[in-house]
């Protein structure tokens, strides 16, 4: 089905060579976004794959805490291991800056030393069990593998947001624009050979008139 | 730039990141308490990072996405499994993603590592 051309178009010489130019950028600028939204997609599956890896070694360590502290509430109880958690040190810092891949801005997340030692950790160390340190050190080592894991999750979205932008726009000039230029382009050039045509008979008929008067 | 830590949980998945020595923690009671509670740490400067379990944030439901999709870089918000381990989310939101983005489904093999 052709595309209708909705504007007011002249049909002069000038309007088609302005027309062709503006076919010429948007085809140019479709290229470029598609290989753009290419890049982006294989981007894309990159962080989705290192996401997959990522989830995996959380969880299982996530979960090994988990067990711990099911160990650890057995062994203290359970208002008194949360009220050990109440006394440990809480100050936490995660480093969060950006960088940009392919103009898009994504976080990166780190963390310096989620690991302490019993000393360190806050809880006083003679009226507490030996379990809650293990408790501490199943959960610090999830929480670094989370701190990735955050950040990778984080990029994939972005990254997806841009993806689906670049996607309308590519769209947008592959199946409005350009059709609707190019249909404009054909109306010229149909419009301009009527009137090479209508002028070429009439030359004729003038021509035969003189030729049948003199 | 530095920022600290928050957990929405019940109270035992609270208490074992707190053991960690995550900042600031919040058991979860109430949709709507808890909801207000991750509106301030979403505007808070100091938490740059969420943890909520997923449990929590499908109580939560439609707000929580909304909040999620109007959010800007920070806090990143990151969604766990709590400590009734094997709750697996009904709707995987990676997935979705991926369909709405690449407009296909993406079957994933699950590889025994």
């Amino acid at each position: 089905m052709a595309a209708v051309a909705t504007e007011v178009v002249t049909p002069t010489r000038m309007e088609l060579l302005k027309l062709k130019h503006r076919v010429n950028l948007a085809q140019r600028g479709h290229d470029l976004l598609k290989e753009k939204m290419d890049a982006l997609i294989i981007e894309f599956f990159e962080v989705l794959r290192r996401i997959g890896e990522a989830r995996k070694s959380a969880l299982k360590q996530l979960s090994l805490a988990y067990r711990a502290l099911s160990v650890c509430s057995a062994v203290m109880g359970t208002i008194e291991t949360r009220q050990a958690s109440r006394e440990a040190k809480r100050e936490l810092e995660v480093e969060i800056s950006t960088r940009h891949i392919m103009g898009i801005v994504v976080p990166t997340l780190e963390v310096e030393r989620v690991e302490r030692d019993a000393l360190t950790r806050g809880y006083s160390l003679h009226t507490t069990p030996s379990v809650l340190d293990e408790v501490s050190k199943e959960f610090e080592k999830a929480l670094g593998l989370l701190v990735k894991l955050a950040e990778l999750e984080e990029s994939a979205r972005a990254i997806a947001r841009e993806l689906e932008r670049t996607k309308r726009r590519v769209n947008a000039l592959e199946y409005i624009l350009i059709p609707r230029l190019k249909a404009a382009l054909k109306f010229i050039e149909m419009r301009l050979d009527e009137m090479e045509r209508e002028n070429f008979s009439r030359l004729k008929r003038i021509k035969a008139m003189l030729e049948a008067g003199a | 730039m530095s920022y600290k830590v928050a957990v929405i949980g019940d109270a035992d998945t609270v208490t074992g990141f707190a053991l960690s020595g995550v900042s600031y923690t919040y058991v979860h009671a109430d949709k709507d308490r808890t909801l207000a509670k991750l509106a301030e740490f979403m505007v808070s400067e100091e938490v740059g990072l969420v943890f909520i379990t997923h449990r929590i944030a499908e109580e939560i439901g439609a707000e929580f996405r909304r909040m999620m999709r109007a959010k800007k870089l920070l806090p990143v918000v990151l969604r766990i499994p709590d400590f009734k381990t094997g709750y697996i989310p009904v709707v995987d939101e990676l997935y979705e993603l991926i369909k709405r983005t690449v407009g296909a489904e993406i079957v994933v093999r699950a590889e025994e590592g």
